[in-house]
């Protein structure tokens, strides 16, 4: 897992400009280069062939995006729901154990899932969507209640319906909060991922898994590098949604 | 076997790398509080750099713990070292920009008057600033405290302590017959040590706030 | 100090600004420029213009949080341009308009500060704190241990003036000190703060925006035109009598004439027959003509007896009100 979980509403410090897909680039190019004209044993040649680093590589992205559409797709509504008024008394337990649910750690969440039902793809999805629902849920809910109550009372005197105060007032105004969160929890997909290959799920932490199995550096490496890579490149494309999405005038 | 009658047996191993878990992770927060606070004292009349060091700090964040923990084996091998340097590495950032935040949120008004009281620049930190920013970089500590619990769970991959190693040994044995068991003690201190970390920072929030502080 | 160079001000005199200038960086235009100014020792001078004229920036000259760019400042026969600022600020009281006191701490310590840093020892701090709270009117055995939190805006600036009081500084520099505060308190601490000045005899410099808090205030009032200009240093009376130009004169708004009256005493005005015996209010030396006035029209007699001030009994009529307040050019009061 990342540590972006306990860094709650603001996903961290923003970092401008191509500095980090630079960075990403010149990680992949370099590990790439040293590959080339490395002197490998066969153990390390097998499992850094070109094809293999490609199929891990897909399965990570795989297992990030399966997740966070999941994680989209339930949390949103999830949390809009909780914050409408026939719910307020689920909502504030609801916070609270979204809160007290960043203290369990991601390995334990993946690990018990694998012994409770299966390993695999599948498994490991429904892990990391349980693990990254929480910073959606927590940041739609605080997104949809720190809009002005004046803003949406103006909207009802206007004559506009519930429905309408909530798709052209509320979460228009929700939206930057929202999005940080989705950021968090993509960011917590793609550290968690890595910890996916301990339950046959694949993911560039077999890499490092390996490596540290068969004590290979130079495959140890390789996947720490590209997952490196990997977090810079989301994290940056993640910022960049965020900035184009973000409601102008806000 | 339940699961109660499970961490009953084996109730010594439990507490023992509940302690380890306790121990790594105060350590690595301990050096992460000395450099965090550190780094945000040091950088007050350079704010380029301050920002620079935040923005590295916020993205070393977002990289995943495990690629950290294998990045740092060639260098320090398996065991204690890296999951303290990847524990530290990450629990910078919340310390940093909290002491940051605390120290540039000080009423403007409060160190107007120390100044023109004839507080030297020290004076103002040690009597009136640091005071007034301490329950922010405190807030600061305990939030990286809690990350850092959870993120130690996962130095067992590399041989860390901790109680992460209950966890894997679950895992290592699935389809056994205490299998569950064995990773949900694990899971369970986790959590555990995370909440009573907590409140034991409230406790300390308590304590060291300054009386004139409180509502 | 025992050869003093020819530059070197007069004994009487407790501030000379010489020329004092301030330009920030990057910016065009002085934001104070070659402004000179004796201030006596003693003396209640007040700082008064619009926004943006230089007045803050001058009095947080005087004790340095602001460098002059040129000039030299003189506290008290030394020059103190180039002493070490700190020291400086501990020999200055400071009273900012949003009092800055320091939230953890208590009123005692906040008082007591200045002095601990002196090296005081911890029974004449006390002593001291104590001494300071009932000056400014608070009782010390219950406000001694509250945070200022859980003060009044008003009880949180008499703290403030205590702890600017706290090091007997000579000087005192006061940034629109009651700005903040409600009409009433602040009338009411302007009142106690006159009566405190008159014990305690510091020289202070005020900064404010209002002029009728400048008029009721200051022994002298220097007012500020756009770009720093000094355009009158003088006493409020001369102010409303004699104003230097048309900035001057409107600044000060209209019923100059009027408002002349509330700054002179019944004491200035010269002249008076033996008292009648009926029909005359009686008022003391000490009443502002214009107190004396409103006592004659709310009775609806042209005369009035002066009593008290050990000067004997005389009477004076409307006329002699009028024709003295008409001629007051002035005289300090």
């Amino acid at each position: 897992m990342s540590a972006a979980d306990t860094v709650t509403v603001e996903a961290g410090a923003p970092v401008r400009g191509w500095a980090l897909p630079a960075i990403a680039v010149t990680l992949v190019a370099g590990m790439f280069g040293y590959l080339h004209t490395a002197h490998l044993d066969s153990i390390e040649a097998r499992l850094l062939a070109t094809d293999e680093i490609l199929a891990r590589t897909v399965e990570h992205v795989r297992l990030v995006a399966a997740s966070t559409a999941a994680v989209i797709v339930i949390a949103v509504p999830l949390g809009v729901l909780l914050t409408r008024r026939r719910a307020r008394l689920l909502a504030a337990p609801v916070l609270a154990l979204a809160n007290a649910g960043q203290a369990i750690p991601s390995i334990g969440v993946l690990v018990l899932l694998a012994i409770l039902f299966d390993v695999g793809f599948a498994m490991a999805v429904i892990a990391l969507v349980a693990y990254a629902a929480l910073p959606v849920l927590r940041n739609t809910m605080i997104g949809l209640r720190q809009v002005d109550r004046s803003v949406i009372d103006a909207g009802r005197g206007m004559g506009m319906s519930p429905l309408q105060v909530l798709l052209k007032i509320e979460l228009p105004l929700a939206v930057p909060v929202m999005i940080a969160g989705i950021r968090i929890a993509l960011i917590l997909n793609v550290g968690v991922a890595t910890l996916a290959t301990y339950t046959n799920a694949g993911g560039l932490g077999s890499l490092i898994e390996s490596g540290i199995v068969f004590n290979r550096m130079p495959v140890l490496m390789t996947g720490s590098v590209l997952t490196v890579a990997l977090a810079l490149l989301v994290d940056w494309l993640a910022g960049l949604t965020e900035q184009v999405l973000r409601p102008r005038g806000l | 076997m339940s699961f109660l009658e499970y961490v009953d047996r084996n109730s010594d191993r439990i507490a023992f790398l509940t302690v380890q878990h306790v121990e790594v992770v105060l350590l690595s927060v301990a050096i992460a509080a000395v450099i965090g606070v550190g780094l945000g004292l040091a950088t007050e009349r350079a704010p380029r750099v301050r920002r620079a060091l935040l923005a590295v700090t916020g993205t070393l964040l977002t990289i995943p713990s495990f690629a950290l923990f294998g990045l740092l084996i060639p260098v320090l091998g398996l065991g204690l070292a890296p999951t303290v340097v990847t524990l530290t590495v990450y629990a910078v950032f919340p310390i940093l920009r909290n002491t940051v935040t605390g120290l540039e949120t000080v009423d403007p008004a409060v160190i107007d008057a120390s100044r023109g009281m004839g507080l030297g620049s020290r004076q103002r930190l040690m009597l009136v600033r640091l005071p007034l920013a301490w329950p922010v970089i405190l807030n600061g500590i305990r939030v990286a405290t809690i990350m850092v619990v959870a993120i130690a769970a996962i130095g067992a991959a590399v041989r860390g302590p901790g109680l992460g190693e209950l966890i894997f040994r679950g895992l290592s044995r699935i389809g056994g017959a205490n299998a569950f068991n064995e990773a949900m003690s694990g899971v369970a201190g986790v959590v555990l040590v995370a909440l009573t970390l907590d409140l034991l920072f409230v406790l300390i929030g308590r304590l060291t706030t300054p009386r004139g502080l409180h509502d | 100090m025992t050869d003093p160079t020819p530059s070197t001000p007069p004994p009487d005199v407790m501030i000379r600004l010489e020329g004092l200038a301030k330009r920030y960086p990057g910016q065009s235009a002085d934001a104070v420029s070659a402004l000179s100014m004796d201030i006596r020792r003693g003396e209640f001078v007040v700082f008064v213009g619009p926004s943006g004229c230089g007045k803050t920036t001058t009095l947080r000259m005087i004790n340095r949080l602001v460098e002059p760019s040129a000039g030299r400042i003189w506290i008290d026969g030394e020059d103190v341009t180039d002493v070490d600022p700190d020291r400086l600020r501990r020999r200055i009281g400071y009273v900012i308009q949003q009092i800055g006191l320091i939230p953890h701490m208590t009123v005692a310590q906040n008082v007591g500060l200045v002095p601990r840093l002196l090296g005081w020892d911890k029974a004449r701090i006390r002593d001291r704190v104590d001494e300071l709270l009932d000056l400014v009117g608070l009782d010390p055995a219950v406000f001694r241990d509250r945070y200022p939190k859980q003060l009044s805006g008003g009880q949180q600036q008499r703290v403030g003036v205590a702890r600017a009081l706290a090091g007997d500084p000579p000087v005192m520099l006061m940034d629109e000190p009651f700005g903040a505060i409600d009409p009433i308190t602040r009338d009411r601490l302007q009142d106690e703060f006159l009566k405190l000045q008159e014990r305690i005899r510091k020289t202070i410099v005020f900064v404010t925006h209002d002029i009728d808090e400048a008029l009721k205030l200051g022994d002298r009032i220097a007012i500020f035109g756009e770009g720093s200009r000094l355009a009158q240093f003088a006493t409020p009376l001369e102010i409303l009598s004699a104003p230097a130009d048309d900035y001057v004169r409107s600044f000060v708004g209209s019923g100059a004439a009027i408002r002349r009256l509330g700054l002179l005493r019944v004491a200035d005005i010269p002249g008076g027959g033996t008292p009648p015996s009926d029909g005359a209010v009686r008022v003391t030396e000490d009443h502002t003509v214009y107190a004396a006035l409103e006592k004659m029209l709310e009775s609806g007699t042209d005369r009035m007896v002066v009593g008290g001030n050990g000067r004997g009994e005389r009477s004076l009529t409307l006329r002699d009100l009028l024709l003295a307040a008409a001629r007051a050019k002035g005289e300090p009061r």
